[in-house]
């Protein structure tokens, strides 16, 4: 047997638990212990679920006993963001609007996934109320801090999950991205993340924000962690409306050999203007490592931004209408007068963002025809501190919450799979996203891992103090 | 410039109350996403081009 503590890592820890080298309940129990230790300092979970954790790691120590596999993914700890369904719990959304709803009668699907992969379920983890920010500063669940800087900020929404992943306290966490959500935290706290294509992964048992916008995905701290979780959650699901019918194409097994050879461009103007010089100089740096001597612009991205903007103001607002209009003061204030002044935008914005959507889509699309991955920056900035009001973007101060997803939104509108990978070139990490065709998320997982490979992208686990 | 007139108006209309304290943030908010609706409308977009579908028959 080795010592649970020294150990980390999907892959490797899986392996050591089918190999009966560490226990699960062992690892458990440590992972437990640290969450214990650390998550006062961070606030990154909402629950802690002990009990069945203990349960579940038991079951996959008999299996191994017993000579049975008990999965890819055998005995590793993961936490699930506050919108997933976790079965008899309430799904908050990191709200106290949706306490009022009943308990969920099963895990989130593709939660269940990766449990029947072996993992096993911790916790669930803070977020901006409903999704709707970037900074996981959530009113009623307090702040979840970056653990590489306590003062600043995780990102969010998913905050809590990426902050836990940073942290070590699990091995892997699912969150969602309708705007930028995982590619934020990721960036700000310094690890991997992917957003996959829209409708690769069903979302049936998690909680909306905007329907035709939202995406589940996981965050790790290698690129290979990262395929081998998503590699376990693929496949068609019928409570989704907007799932592919697609087969599962894993992208751990070709991770290494994919990221060869393959046409790579930077993207310029709007994704070089909204950056500082942090996520320029580590763009350049990626760019560097892949060789990549072209930059390409995408005219239409100041105009796409806009329009994810109108869609999920507008979307956001209808979805929470009745609570809006009976439970007001109940909503976290900054949530609130968002979602408020979405409900009120008049219906020839929402469709003339729809219909800048389908024109971006054709745009960058025509772009893939020449290119394999597209590089820009994640984030406008490394972590801002906790109650930061503004940042610096072009050479002007802006409001902070709303201009975050600069680099973020375009993307997602259309639906493209991202990887953001972690390049520590300053004080705090900042983010770069690897950007692919639909459908070619096992290319920007290759990319990742190529970089990592290279030494350019790491996520280490940070030691908050 | 749009006013917290115009947006109690507009809530009026769209069967929303807003509380008075909440009225300036939400009017904020209001102003920033029509600043927002006002880059989408220029240059035209022809009408062949139809709105992103997510409806599946």
């Amino acid at each position: 047997m080795i010592m649970v503590e020294d150990v980390h890592g999907v892959c490797v820890l899986a392996e050591a638990v089918r190999r009966g080298r560490i226990s699960a309940v062992s690892l458990i129990e440590d992972r437990l212990e640290r969450v214990r230790r650390l998550d006062p300092l961070l606030n990154c979970f909402t629950s802690i679920l002990e009990d069945r954790a203990l349960a579940a790691a038991a079951e996959v120590d008999a299996m191994v006993a017993a000579g049975r596999d008990p999965g890819p993914l055998a005995g590793v700890p993961f936490g699930v963001k506050d919108n997933y369904d976790v079965a008899r719990r309430v799904t908050t959304a990191g709200s106290i609007i949706n306490r009022a709803r009943p308990a969920a009668q099963a895990d989130a699907v593709i939660a269940a996934r990766v449990a029947r992969a072996g993992a096993i379920l911790i916790g669930t983890q803070n977020m901006d109320e409903f999704a709707y920010g970037f900074t996981t500063e959530n009113a009623h669940y307090g702040a979840t801090r970056n653990p590489r800087d306590r003062d600043r900020s995780a990102g969010g929404s998913s905050g809590g999950s990426a902050a836990a992943v940073a942290a070590g306290l699990t091995e892997f966490s699912l969150g969602t991205d309708t705007n930028g959500s995982i590619r934020v935290p990721s960036s700000f706290c310094g690890i991997f993340g992917l957003k996959p294509t829209f409708g690769r992964l069903p979302r049936t048992g998690t909680f909306p924000f905007v329907h035709d916008l939202d995406h589940l995905g996981p965050f790790a701290r290698s690129a290979i962690d990262l395929a081998t979780v998503y590699d376990a959650m693929q496949g068609f699901d019928h409570g989704d409306v907007a799932c592919a019918e697609r087969p599962k194409e894993p992208a751990a097994p070709g991770i290494a050999e994919n990221g060869e050879g393959l046409r790579a461009a930077l993207l310029s103007d709007w994704f070089e203007d909204m950056a500082d010089a942090q996520g320029r100089a580590a763009t350049a740096m990626v760019a560097s490592a892949l060789g990549i001597r072209q930059s390409i612009a995408l005219p239409g991205t100041r105009r796409a931004r806009a329009a994810a903007f109108v869609v999920t103001a507008a979307s956001g607002g209808n979805l929470h209408r009745e609570a809006l209009r009976t439970q007001a003061g109940d909503f976290d204030p900054a949530t609130r007068d968002r979602l408020l002044a979405g409900a009120l935008l008049p219906a020839d914005a929402v469709l003339q963002a729809q219909r800048v959507r389908q024109l971006y889509r054709e745009e960058v699309l025509t772009a893939f025809r020449n290119h394999d991955v597209l590089i820009a920056p994640a984030t406008p900035c490394s972590a801002p501190k906790l109650g930061q009001a503004t940042i610096m973007v072009d050479g002007a101060e802006v409001a902070a919450r709303p201009n975050i997803g600069l680099l973020t939104q375009p993307l997602s509108f259309i639906g493209l799979p991202i990887v953001t990978v972690p390049i520590h070139n300053g004080p705090m990490p900042i983010g770069v996203q690897i950007i692919a065709a639909p459908w070619r998320e096992d290319v920007a997982l290759a990319v990742a891992h190529r970089l990592e490979q290279a030494g350019i992208a790491s996520a280490p686990i940070a030691e908050p103090c | 410039m749009i006013d917290e007139r115009d947006v109690e108006t507009l809530a009026r209309m769209a069967g929303l109350k807003i509380d008075p304290a909440h009225l300036p943030g939400v009017t904020n908010n209001f102003r920033t996403l029509i600043e927002q609706a006002d880059v989408l409308m220029t240059p035209p977009i022809a009408g062949e081009t139809e709105p992103a579908a997510t409806y599946h028959a």
